[in-house]
């Protein structure tokens, strides 16, 4: 009894609390997600955020694809979100209170997919219906191959039909069966739905029709609103962008990338914005970020570069609080299997191992990226995957630093071993024992590392992995050059292309990270001839694994490629480095900072006041 | 005069000619692939061929450079690689900013300058004159960076005085007088390297004149020194700053990219930078350009003026 109304008390207790905390953020609207709350909450206010070296410079969601400007996405997220809303919590999971559908179904052997949309509207009170999906569906249909979000063989040339029963309800019958999990996070969690009722026009003067059910339609309205989206100059003015669905509205856009966000008022979803304003505000470089942060201005929300890292005790006495977040995606250092010497080195497995346990990365996580770096254990990153991250991953991966057994692996075929000088082929043949195909007598194991200059924590990294690489005789020759000329002069070094020249100018490369989407697979990365595997790795193996995580329902098929990846070695893994970043510490709903929606959701975002 | 003008601007456009035709040739000499330099990691092979296709790099190379030519005639330059916009657009934005900050800071070395050379004329091989000297060549041999990050340390770090940088939301002359407090250190920065050389030219310069006997003739007249000092050697020995300030209009023109990245100020400097990077060609072609007949302008406008001011000049032409 006497515990009985001890919980009581306690549970009474709790609601009061629980109460209190709601009425306090009852002021400020319904507030989702995000840091706990620290004072009173505040209704309004403008936050200024940082954008660093770069602005965007196209409005229309679907960018064309001779648009590679990441910050448009920045941009537009905010107004036209996708159907399926990525990240929940900063975890790569769906969000289901944001995304736009109720119900998500797949049915006839994963080959079907039955939406639901919710009973959302537009901001000029236009409800969201299937028509609306049906428009993004016919544009794509007829213009992929001008879209920059295209992956080969995906949406839309992997639907053979979209139907809509009814205004709520979207059917979209697959070419094959698809893996849910694959489909919803990789291409539903891509796309956005956009206003039928208001764009599709194809001039500015003209009406509205329903031009996206023909061919010929549907290119005139993709042309019209791709010319409307990169006219800079009007952005903010121009009516076709007036009409949005996501919390946000443009209220400014100038030429220099500063613009500003106003609440949607008429946003269905949840999460309704408690701030007045949102600023993005562009910055030439770091340095000047910096600067401006140290010197005490507006500035409330703004990334943190590695060299910077030091700075954080000082920018923490300015008043703000440091985040960071894992980015989805894995660094790595790239091997050319088609260089014409150094692809035969590459192509042994063994010499990849030996490699693989001489890069310490515990180290470099500390040294070169001051602790804000994941590990890099294998394909996927361990410390934003949960879900994804297999035992193998999670124990530190297949070749932790060891230097004993690097040498061990060299000696035993058939190399003599120099640490601290360069390795040479001393039994070349086929045998187990020995160097292996193609590989001569006095062959010395030697690689040129290309890299990508400008990051000072790159640099460090390139010089711990040349130093450490030499305790196994490995001898690496360091080679900078900025990323769009090592890009531009790398090509994709895959049976297809080989041998274009560009293949055999380089034999190891780093240029940062691969990233992913919210389901880390590997298509499109490691199969045979991806767009994405730069280095040219092939095995029938890796493909039928991949494979079963695209297309199969195996709940178990993505460990199997996980760790097959991790152990194979189809590039060298790396520890990837985090953002981070430092807001105001009256700044709430901040964190955690959500990598799939370009890190910042300020619709949960609000000011405190200090309780008194 | 009139002879010497035509046919001092018929060689400067032909130095226009030659640098487009030049720069052009040189900027396609560029090893790699443009479309994966701006397209990036990915850059499907579809891709590139949409992009080629699109911007005409598929092209052959004269006919490229006919598109070039005609696009300079039309007065936009072409479309910018990476940012979507005519080359026309993104210079338009940032050549008046440049000019006017680069402008103010020229200006204010010639005030400090011209008289501090003439200051140092006056007491050369005084100890007064060595430690001018010293000051200003110790600021002129420091970097632009080095200088640059330690105001702002002093200023604006330490003491929160001045504007570290300038706002993002700058897009026009007037936006940078909106807040005063962040023009005062780019313009002392771009300024100290001006007033060393514009003080140091005036002293040389001056130091030579004072030796003159048109000098002596009116000493002897019996002028007083702050009328020889105005009228007659400060008129002499500024004529070779004439042409320094026509060989510095390329400048203004091209920015000064080091003061653009550390003060938050996009301008022509870093448009070229960045574009060179990423394989930018119309922007790189259309600055080059711009830069160029900066060049031209400069020197015909200093050869101009030498002679206006200088009559020995103007009858000997």
């Amino acid at each position: 009894m006497h515990t009985t109304r001890k919980l009581v008390v306690m549970a009474a207790g709790l609601a009061l609390t629980t109460l209190v905390a709601a009425c306090a953020a009852g002021n400020a609207g319904k507030i989702g997600g995000g840091s706990a709350v620290k004072g009173q909450a505040i209704k309004g206010g403008t936050v200024t955020v940082a954008e660093v070296a770069g602005s965007p410079n196209d409005i229309f969601p679907l960018l064309p694809s001779t648009n590679s400007n990441g910050f448009n996405g920045d941009l537009t997220l905010g107004l036209w979100p996708w159907l399926a809303y990525s990240g929940d919590g900063g975890k790569s999971i769906v969000n289901p209170q944001e995304s736009l559908f109720s119900k998500l179904t797949y049915s006839d052997n994963d080959k079907v997919i039955t939406i639901a949309l919710k009973p959302w509207n537009w901001s000029d009170g236009v409800p969201i219906t299937s028509r609306d999906f049906t428009f993004v569906y016919n544009l794509l249909k007829w213009n992929y191959n001008d879209w920059f979000g295209y992956v080969q063989g995906l949406f839309p040339v992997d639907v053979s039909k979209v139907s809509t029963p009814n205004a709520h309800t979207v059917v979209i019958d697959l070419t094959r069966s698809y893996n849910p999990t694959f489909y919803t996070d990789n291409v539903l969690a891509e796309i956005p739905l956009l206003p039928q009722h208001a764009w599709d026009k194809t001039s500015a003067s003209g009406k509205v029709s329903n031009y996206d059910e023909t061919q010929a339609g549907a290119k005139a309205v993709w042309n019209f609103l791709q010319a409307q989206g990169s006219d800079m100059a009007t952005f903010a003015t121009n009516p076709l962008w007036k009409v949005v669905d996501g919390p946000w509205k443009l209220a400014q856009f100038l030429s220099s990338g500063y613009y500003a966000w106003v609440p949607n008022k008429n946003y269905s979803g949840p999460d309704k914005p408690v701030l007045s304003k949102v600023i993005w505000t562009p910055f030439t470089d770091d340095t000047a970020e910096m600067d401006t942060l140290r010197s005490g201005t507006s500035l409330d929300v703004a990334s943190v570069p590695l060299n910077d890292i030091r700075q954080i005790p000082a920018l923490k006495a300015e008043g703000y609080s440091v985040a960071q977040v894992p980015l989805p995606g894995v660094a790595e250092i790239l091997p050319n299997f088609y260089a014409p010497v150094a692809g035969l080195l590459l192509r042994q497995l063994y010499i990849r191992q030996a490699m693989e346990y001489l890069i310490n990365r515990e180290q470099i996580v500390k040294k070169a990226f001051a602790g804000y770096a994941d590990p890099g254990n294998g394909p996927v990153p361990v410390q934003y995957g949960q879900q994804w991250d297999s035992p193998l991953e999670k124990a530190g991966g297949p070749y932790k630093y060891n230097p004993a057994k690097a040498i061990a692996l060299l000696k035993a075929h058939g190399w003599k071993v120099v640490p601290g000088g360069t390795d040479t082929c001393a039994k070349p043949g086929k045998a187990a024992d020995e160097c292996g195909t193609g590989i001569t007598a006095g062959e010395p194991l030697t690689f040129t590392l290309l890299f990508a200059t400008g990051t000072e924590s790159y640099n460090e990294q390139n010089a711990a992995f040349q130093s450490t690489e030499s305790l196994g005789g490995i001898h690496i020759a360091l080679k900078g050059e900025p990323f769009n000329t090592l890009v531009s002069t790398t090509g994709t070094c895959n049976g297809q292309s080989h041998p274009a020249a560009t293949c055999d100018d380089w034999q190891l490369e780093q240029y940062g990270y691969n990233e992913y989407l919210m389901d880390p697979s590997g298509a499109g990365q490691f199969n045979t001839d991806a767009n994405g595997n730069y280095g040219g790795y092939s095995s029938p193996e890796m493909n039928k694994l991949i494979d079963a995580t695209e297309y199969g329902s195996s709940n178990s098929a993505f460990f199997a490629y996980e760790d097959y990846a991790a152990e194979q070695l189809p590039l060298l893994w790396l520890p990837n480095e985090s953002d981070v970043f430092v807001y105001k510490s009256n700044l709430a709903g901040v964190t955690p900072l959500n990598p799939f929606t370009g890190l910042y959701n300020p619709e949960v975002w609000y000011y405190t006041k200090p309780a008194s | 005069m009139t002879w010497f003008l035509i046919r001092r601007i018929g060689q400067s456009a032909a130095v226009v000619v030659g640098v487009m035709i030049l720069t052009f040739i040189l900027v396609h000499m560029e090893p790699g692939s443009t479309a994966r330099a701006v397209l990036g990691l990915k850059a499907t092979p579809a891709r590139v061929a949409i992009f080629n296709n699109t911007y005409g790099l598929n092209r052959p190379l004269v006919v490229q450079f006919w598109l070039y030519c005609d696009h300079v005639l039309h007065g936009d330059f072409g479309i910018s690689y990476s940012a979507g916009q005519p080359v026309s657009t993104l210079i338009a934005q940032r050549l008046p900013r440049d000019a006017v900050l680069i402008g103010i800071s020229t200006v204010l070395a010639l005030i400090i300058g011209i008289p501090m050379g003439l200051y140092q004329a006056i007491h050369h091989g005084t100890l007064r004159d060595d430690i001018v000297a010293g000051t200003w060549f110790t600021l002129y041999s420091a970097p632009d960076f080095m200088e640059a990050l330690l105001l702002i340390a002093i200023f604006s770090v330490h003491f929160h005085w001045l504007q570290p940088s300038f706002p993002g939301g700058i897009t026009s002359v007037g936006g940078l007088f909106a807040d005063p407090s962040a023009l005062v250190l780019p313009v002392v920065v771009l300024s100290i390297n001006s007033v060393a050389g514009f003080s140091q030219y005036m002293r040389s310069s001056a130091i030579e004149e004072l030796a003159q006997d048109y000098m002596r003739t009116a000493r002897a007249k019996g002028l007083g020194e702050r009328l020889i000092l105005t009228r007659h050697l400060l008129r002499n020995a500024v004529l070779p700053i004439i042409t320094i300030l026509g060989l510095s209009l390329p400048n203004i023109v091209a920015g000064a990219v080091i003061a653009e990245a550390i003060f938050n100020f996009p301008g022509m400097g870093l448009l070229f930078w960045q574009s060179a990077l990423s394989h930018d060609f119309p922007v790189m072609l259309g600055a080059t350009l711009i830069i160029g007949v900066a060049t031209v302008l400069g020197n015909l406008a200093a050869d101009v003026a030498y002679g206006v001011l200088d009559p020995r000049i103007r009858h000997a032409v």
